[in-house]
């Protein structure tokens, strides 16, 4: 048997190791009882004037009981029905990300974001990032008005100031600028040729902190487009990525999430994915195949690559310097699919996709995998543009600079050019809505408002568009970007009208079919999508003629491989954070990252053999330049590389993200004209200090028992049940003392497929919100006490140097012989006639017994006060306010919000249940196959997790839980899980 | 032989007698508590002359006071209509709207047997005293009153004739009738404090004082005063946060009876959302107007009341009703669940809301209540849900085996299907 380890200690020793270090201490127990800011031990005295106070507390409080009032509306809006819950169709934008998305409301408040299935691009996924946007909305630390020299303003006066200013520069032939990320909505983008129109002379430029510059500008070279292609992961038998981490923050990731693990299907044809990369990415975690390379030698193997390819197209020869790695393989591969294959690189180097371009286009790629027809129009920015802003801005040339949703001061490596050319411009506006290091140096504020707040629309990919619309009212006093624009270009619509007459003028005519605007509109508006004619792709792609300028292999240039002693570092942005636009965001800072399981900071990740040489370990900090930042050893780390996060440490995203982690924005450089994510490094320094980490990893160890069950293609075609032969014995062995509990009406059930799953913590996120689970913090975190409800336990099985990894999410497993059950002295939890495994709150009172009697540690404990739930005050913990009254309308009021002392789990999404039995029932009929999702299924963007009824014999469910594949954790212990996993299929390359 | 002196007897007995009283107390009193519930579920005017809500909006048609002559033809008047008795049970009860004025007999003058010194005369020897004599008299202390409290209660009192005729025509019933029983109250809390003291006693007398030599009635005094404390505060425990028949006043004095009873509204009229909802939902002005549109008078005090309806959606400001029904945040309850796919009446939750001037909440809304329901209600098999899940009840009904299948046992006691 393959032995699996979740850390390095655990696979040297035998046994599996529990961190002992990361227990709370003895003393800190008691200080449970007294001030959560000092931590003192508590005397005996402390714990008598609680009693006391408690009791005290609890008399008084049953004396009287409030009086609530009931208030109903004045006038009741038509469509709205109190209690019932109203999905809006609408987009997710938010700088380079975007998704199509339903968003529910609640009596008038967003509550939850899903997947808008009918969309051709994100159909019906999510990411943890636009499952989390919901809080945003509810974010008190957004500017909440217009501002002028930081003092609030009203919109009439500060509108009046900036157009006579824009005027007046317009007038003198001076430069205005308008700097924003990527555009891709069509209307926005007439909104701002107008604007441009009006004020002649005014430019503007488009820059994207992650930066895709020279992928544009070598397809412009190689296909006469400047512009990002269409991938089709679906379409592609072989993947072969070069540091690109297209399922975890590459591009289009939700998009590339779905083709792909479209494609994990053992049962019908199964892709290849071979990873050639430094850092230890979410992708990598998945590949098939990972070979562990330095960024300076992606150069070399990709011309190794071009040469074999070469040889055997075109029968030509080309020079290649010898490969640091053998990639024989890798191109025999390729050649075997030509066509169907998919060669792809993260580098922002224009040679490198360049070379990329060419061999996609060797291979006959471009047209099958490779599509133009759709681009992608999420990413247009180029670095160069940027940086001659910076330039002139330095030199005084620019007079105004309106910036939108971009953070240059704290984004742009050289960010000191920036803002010393920021004090040179005359007027600066900032149209952000949230507060950033860009625009607290800016004069006039105009915030924009929450997605959520806006009208808009999207052209993700050409051809294929969506709207956006508002699911509330304007919390703030708050104007969204195109508004203002539109306001100082001196029109007098508002930007809805704008959009409205552009999408009737340009869209209309895509769908002969329409004649009525309105109708129209509407019709788009309740679908959120619009995608004419996307049949047509395919047969205008064959005309598109590649190689503009001929490809010329011998003008690479090949950068002398640094000394065996420098170290590389890669910046790469986490699943969670992104750049870190949402870094003010508590559920994206506690969403542990899917690989090194720790939350709320950003460390250096550095190979187990090179913390050996160096005498590092984890947490101890290093000092690189002037930063220090503690390391974190990560197997699967190159050797010679280390990787370090960027989107932490800001200082002025709001109290949340404040100082959470270490900027090293700065760190980065450019290599012509593009912005590099690589970086040299000549020597390690120790300060000697120590830094603890808020690591989910070692908490909920399964005490080396094997329950991944994982097998090769090859053996699964042979044996369905290859890799799962312990399944059939323990079904044959298993015996009860206790009757066997049947559940002849409904049993629900899940199933999780360990192929598809690719770890990106989705599912967390939307569990999260859908369930209102707390939000516990840093220190809470490093004590053991997270509350997630659903994690994603992550495993490594192989080389300590090169492991493989395998991803298992893990919800409480609705057990039919559940232990937790047995030890509950006042049956606070108790099975259900419908299998599911209920815990109810109000009647637990906390002996934890369950807890401990649970094999898979998926029951938390609200150890404070941490929703401020319950009648008796005090005790709260709520350092990253969650329990404010504005962070509280993202609340789910169907689910009960947990009092301080109750165990809390997974219900299964209980409340959808009964909503959607209730439905059948009204409607007299039985239940859809699929009609009732989980929040963790809904929006998996790689389908892994499939609920239903597992008596249901029709069901998708039933097919996979009847499958060779299906397993049950710690099946031994005889639990009966109703979550089924099914095996991980690998596709090894032999 | 007896070991003890006959005083000794005595003084043992002592406390047995006290003990043997607060049983009787106690008991009279729990059935007591049962009568009065009673009372209150039957007679809501009970409930509702605690009302002395200050009415708030002005109103200029009622002001107007006309002196009428001691000889007036008004004052003669001997019969009555029913709608002419109510209103004048509702001006002594001061449930009529009179402007800026706050007019309650029964506030001061008792309609019941009080337990407690009353100064003011109660309505009895009001109605005793003016028995026979004119209308014309009783107007005269109500408007120009001449003692001294008197003219501090009754000051500015702006009483029409008719009133005052009306006041007089209900008043005399009680002539006839007399006041209204009521048993001394004994509160629990009174009970408890004597059993805790005694407790108290009993025990310290065992450990330290050892004045009564018979151990054994010390132990039976302890043991059943422990048992009482402990009885009645685990009633009054259980009994927390329920509130069975709370009534309290509400902002406007809608009457249920009204709508719902003489109208025959249907109740989804305004409660709409019922049947698709987990709220029924308290209905927004908009559809007040509905009818109030047109409808702007009341037979008896509606005016005002329909004025305050129609004065909160010019002013854009919503009516703040107190909410009667409450369920804790942990228990979750759909309407639509109960009366969409249950077949619920309202009436089986909400009792006679037909019959109800002033709502009160009718069950106590505890667990038990809930589960005794659906443990001896039936499913409706027909339903075609039922059909696919539940084939095996469906056939052996149809078979005869089974003549109804209750809801307990399709789940419907399971934690889950409530508490999320």
């Amino acid at each position: 048997m393959k032995k699996y380890w979740k850390d390095i200690e655990s696979l040297k020793s035998k046994k599996e190791v529990r961190s002992t270090e990361k227990k709370p201490e003895e003393n800190e127990l008691f200080a449970l009882l007294s001030d959560p800011g000092k931590i003192l031990p508590a005397s005996r005295r402390d714990f008598l004037k609680l009693c006391g106070f408690s009791i005290g507390a609890a008399a008084l409080a049953a004396c009287q009981s409030k009086v609530s009032k009931a208030v109903p509306y004045v006038i009741a809006p038509v469509e709205l029905t109190p209690g019932v819950a109203l999905y809006y169709a609408s987009s997710y934008i938010n700088g380079n990300d975007y998704c199509s998305i339903l968003v529910k409301t609640r009596d008038g408040r967003p509550i939850k974001i899903e997947g808008n299935p009918d969309s051709g691009v994100t159909r019906g996924g999510t990411s943890a990032r636009v499952q989390a946007s919901v809080l945003d909305l509810y974010d008190g630390g957004r500017l909440h008005g217009p501002m002028k020299d930081g003092i609030p303003s009203q919109w009439e006066l500060i509108d009046n100031e900036i157009i006579e200013k824009l005027n007046k520069i317009t007038e003198e032939k001076g430069t205005i600028v308008l700097l924003t990320p990527t555009i891709y909505s069509p209307s926005t983008e007439a909104v701002i040729s107008g604007f441009l129109k009006k004020f002649n002379g005014s430019e503007w430029v488009e820059y994207d902190a992650i930066s895709y510059s020279a992928m544009l500008e070598a397809n412009k070279i190689s296909f006469g487009k400047q512009v990002i292609p269409d991938y089709r992961f679906d379409k592609a038998d072989l993947v072969v990525s070069v540091g690109a981490d297209f399922l975890g923050t590459w591009l289009s990731p939700i998009e590339y999430t779905k083709q792909f693990s479209s494609r994990r299907d053992p049962e019908h044809d199964m892709n290849w994915l071979i990873q050639l990369e430094s850092n230890l990415s979410l992708t990598g975690s998945n590949a098939d195949k990972r070979i562990q390379i330095k960024p300076s030698q992606e150069t070399a193997i990709l011309l190794n690559i071009y040469k074999d390819i070469l040889r055997s197209v075109e029968n030509r020869n080309a020079n290649a310097p010898e490969s640091p790695v053998d990639v024989n393989e890798i191109s025999k591969k390729l050649l075997a699919s030509k066509g169907k294959s998919l060669l792809i690189s993260g580098s922002n180097s224009k040679q490198i996709q360049l070379l990329v371009n060419e061999i996609n286009r060797l291979l006959g790629n471009i047209g099958e995998t490779i599509l133009f027809n759709s681009y992608l129009r999420t990413h247009k920015a180029l670095d160069t543009s940027f940086k001659t802003l910076v330039k002139k801005m330095q030199k005084g040339a620019v007079n105004a600079l309106l910036v939108w949703n971009v953070n240059p001061a704290y984004t742009y490596f050289d960010r000191d050019a920036f803002t010393e050319g920021l004090k040179k411009v005359e007027l600066t506006v900032s149209l952000s809505g949230s507060p950033d290091e860009t625009n607290s140096s800016v004069k006039y504020l105009c915030p924009d408002s929450h997605y959520l707040e806006c009208w808009n629309d999207a052209e993700p990919k050409k051809g294929l568009f969506s709207l956006m619309q508002p699911a509330i009212n304007q919390i703030y006093d708050t104007r969204q970007m195109a508004d203002s624009l539109l306001k100082w270009t001196g029109s007098t619509t508002t930007f809805h009208d704008f959009m409205y007459g552009y999408w009737v003028e340009n869209l209309m005519k895509l769908e002969p079919a329409s004649h009525n605007p309105i109708t129209f509109f509407d019709s788009v508006l309740q679908k959120g999508i619009f995608e004419p004619g996307t049949s047509k792709t395919e047969i205008i792609e064959k005309h598109l003629t590649p190689g503009i300028l001929p490809f010329n292999s011998t003008s690479i240039k090949i950068s002398k491989g640094p000394t065996e002693k420098t170290l590389e570092i890669v910046f790469y942005e986490t699943v969670a954070l992104g750049e870190g636009r949402q870094a003010n965001n508590p559920w994206l800072q506690e969403l542990p990252d899917p690989v090194t399981r720790i939350c709320w900071d950003n460390y250096v990740s550095i190979s187990p053999a090179m913390a050996k040489e160096y005498d590092l370990k984890d947490c101890d900090v290093l000092k690189l330049g002037e930063t220090e930042i503690p390391v974190h050893i990560q197997p699967g780390q190159a050797y010679g590389t280390i990787g370090i996060a960027l989107g932490y440490g800001r200082l002025k995203c709001g109290k949340v993200g404040d100082r959470v982690g270490v900027d090293v924005w700065r760190m980065l450089s450019a290599e012509e004209g593009n912005i590099k994510n690589t970086g040299k490094l000549e020597k390690i320094e120790k300060t000697g200090k120590v830094y603890p980490f808020a690591q989910t990893q070692t908490h909920h160890s399964m005490e080396g028992r094997a329950f991944v069950r994982e097998a090769e293609l090859k053996e699964f075609r042979a044996n369905p049940a290859a890799g799962n032969e312990e399944h059939a014995y323990n079904l044959e062995h298993n015996k009860s003392l206790y009757k066997e509990r049947t559940y002849p009406h409904h049993h629900w059930g899940m199933a999780i497929d360990l192929s598809k799953c690719t770890g990106c913590g989705n599912c967390v996120i939307a569990c999260q919100a859908e369930n209102n689970v707390p939000v516990v913090g840093k220190e809470e975190v490093h004590r053991v006490h997270e509350m997630h409800w659903l994690r994603i336990d992550r495993y490594f099985t192989g080389e300590e140097d090169n492991p493989e990894v395998v991803f298992q999410p893990v919800l409480c497993q609705h057990c039919q012989n559940a232990p937790c059950e047995n030890v509950c002295p006042v049956a606070a939890t108790n099975h259900s006639s419908e299998g599911l495994n209920q815990m109810i709150y109000n009647r637990c009172f906390g002996t934890r017994y369950c807890n401990n009697n649970c094999p898979y540690k998926v029951r938390r404990f609200n150890w404070f006060n941490y929703s401020a739930a319950g009648t008796l005050t005090g005790n709260l913990r709520d350092k990253e306010e969650m329990t404010g009254d504005l962070r509280r309308m993202v609340l789910n009021p169907d689910v009960t919000i947990r009092a301080q002392g109750v165990i809390e789990k997974c219900s299964f999404c209980v409340q959808r249940i009964q909503a959607a039995k209730l439905k059948a029932k009204y409607e007299n009929r039985a239940l859809y196959d699929n009609e009732i999702q989980t929040a963790c299924s809904q929006s998996c963007p790689a389908n892994a997790i499939v609920f239903g009824d597992m008596n249901d014999k029709n069901s998708e469910l039933n097919r996979l839980i009847t499958s060779g594949r299906r397993y049950n954790l710690l099946e031994e212990l005889y639990t009966m899980p109703s979550v089924n996993y099914l095996t991980k299929i690998k596709n090894k390359i032999v | 032989m007896c070991k003890y002196s006959h005083e000794g007897k005595i003084k043992c007995l002592l406390p047995l007698i006290l003990l043997f009283f607060i049983v009787f107390l106690a008991l009279s009193n729990s059935l007591q508590a049962q009568n009065t519930t009673k009372a209150q579920v039957t007679d809501t005017s009970k409930v509702q002359h605690k009302d002395t809500t200050k009415a708030q909006l002005a109103d200029t048609s009622n002001d107007t006071l006309k002196h009428q002559l001691p000889d007036s033809l008004i004052y003669k008047k001997i019969i009555f209509t029913t709608e002419e008795f109510i209103r004048g049970e509702r001006l002594f009860y001061g449930l009529v709207y009179l402007g800026d004025q706050l007019v309650n007999c029964a506030a001061c003058h008792n309609t019941t047997v009080s337990d407690t010194l009353n100064w003011n005369p109660d309505a009895l020897e009001i109605s005793i005293k003016y028995l026979n004599k004119s209308a014309y008299d009783l107007s005269k202390v109500l408007l120009r009153p001449i003692g001294k409290t008197m003219k501090l209660v009754h000051k500015e009192f702006k009483l029409t004739a008719e009133d005052i005729v009306l006041i007089k025509a209900y008043m005399n019933k009680f002539e006839t009738i007399g006041l209204k029983q009521s048993k001394p109250v004994i509160t629990n809390l009174l009970l408890l404090i004597i059993a805790f003291i005694l407790f108290l006693v009993a025990t310290t007398d065992l450990i330290i004082k050892k004045i009564f030599k018979n151990r054994r009635i010390t132990w039976a005094v302890i043991t059943v005063t422990g048992v009482f404390i402990t009885w009645i505060l685990a009633v009054n425990a259980i009994a927390f946060g329920r509130s069975k028949g709370y009534a309290p006043a509400q902002p406007i004095k809608f009457s249920h009876a009204v709508h719902a009873g003489q109208n025959k509204t249907d109740c989804n009229y305004c409660h709409y959302t019922a049947k698709i909802s987990k709220t029924a939902g308290i209905p927004p002005g908009s559809i007040c107007l509905n009818c109030h549109f047109l409808v702007r008078n009341g037979t008896r005090s509606g005016t005002a009341e329909i004025a305050k309806v129609l004065g909160a959606i010019d002013q854009n400001k919503p009516v703040q009703w107190v909410r009667i029904y409450r369920l804790p945040d942990f228990v979750f309850f759909s309407h639509e669940q109960h009366v969409s796919a249950g077949g619920i009446n309202c009436e089986a939750c909400h009792g006679n809301v037909k019959e109800m001037n002033r709502l009160y909440q009718v069950p106590d809304l505890s667990m038990g209540w809930c589960i005794d329901c659906h443990k001896a209600r039936k499913v409706n098999l027909s339903n075609e849900y039922y059909k696919t899940y539940y084939p095996d009840f469906v056939s052996s009904f149809k078979a005869g085996k089974i003549d109804s299948v209750m809801i307990a046992s399709i789940g419907g006691k399971d934690c889950g299907k409530c508490h999320y």
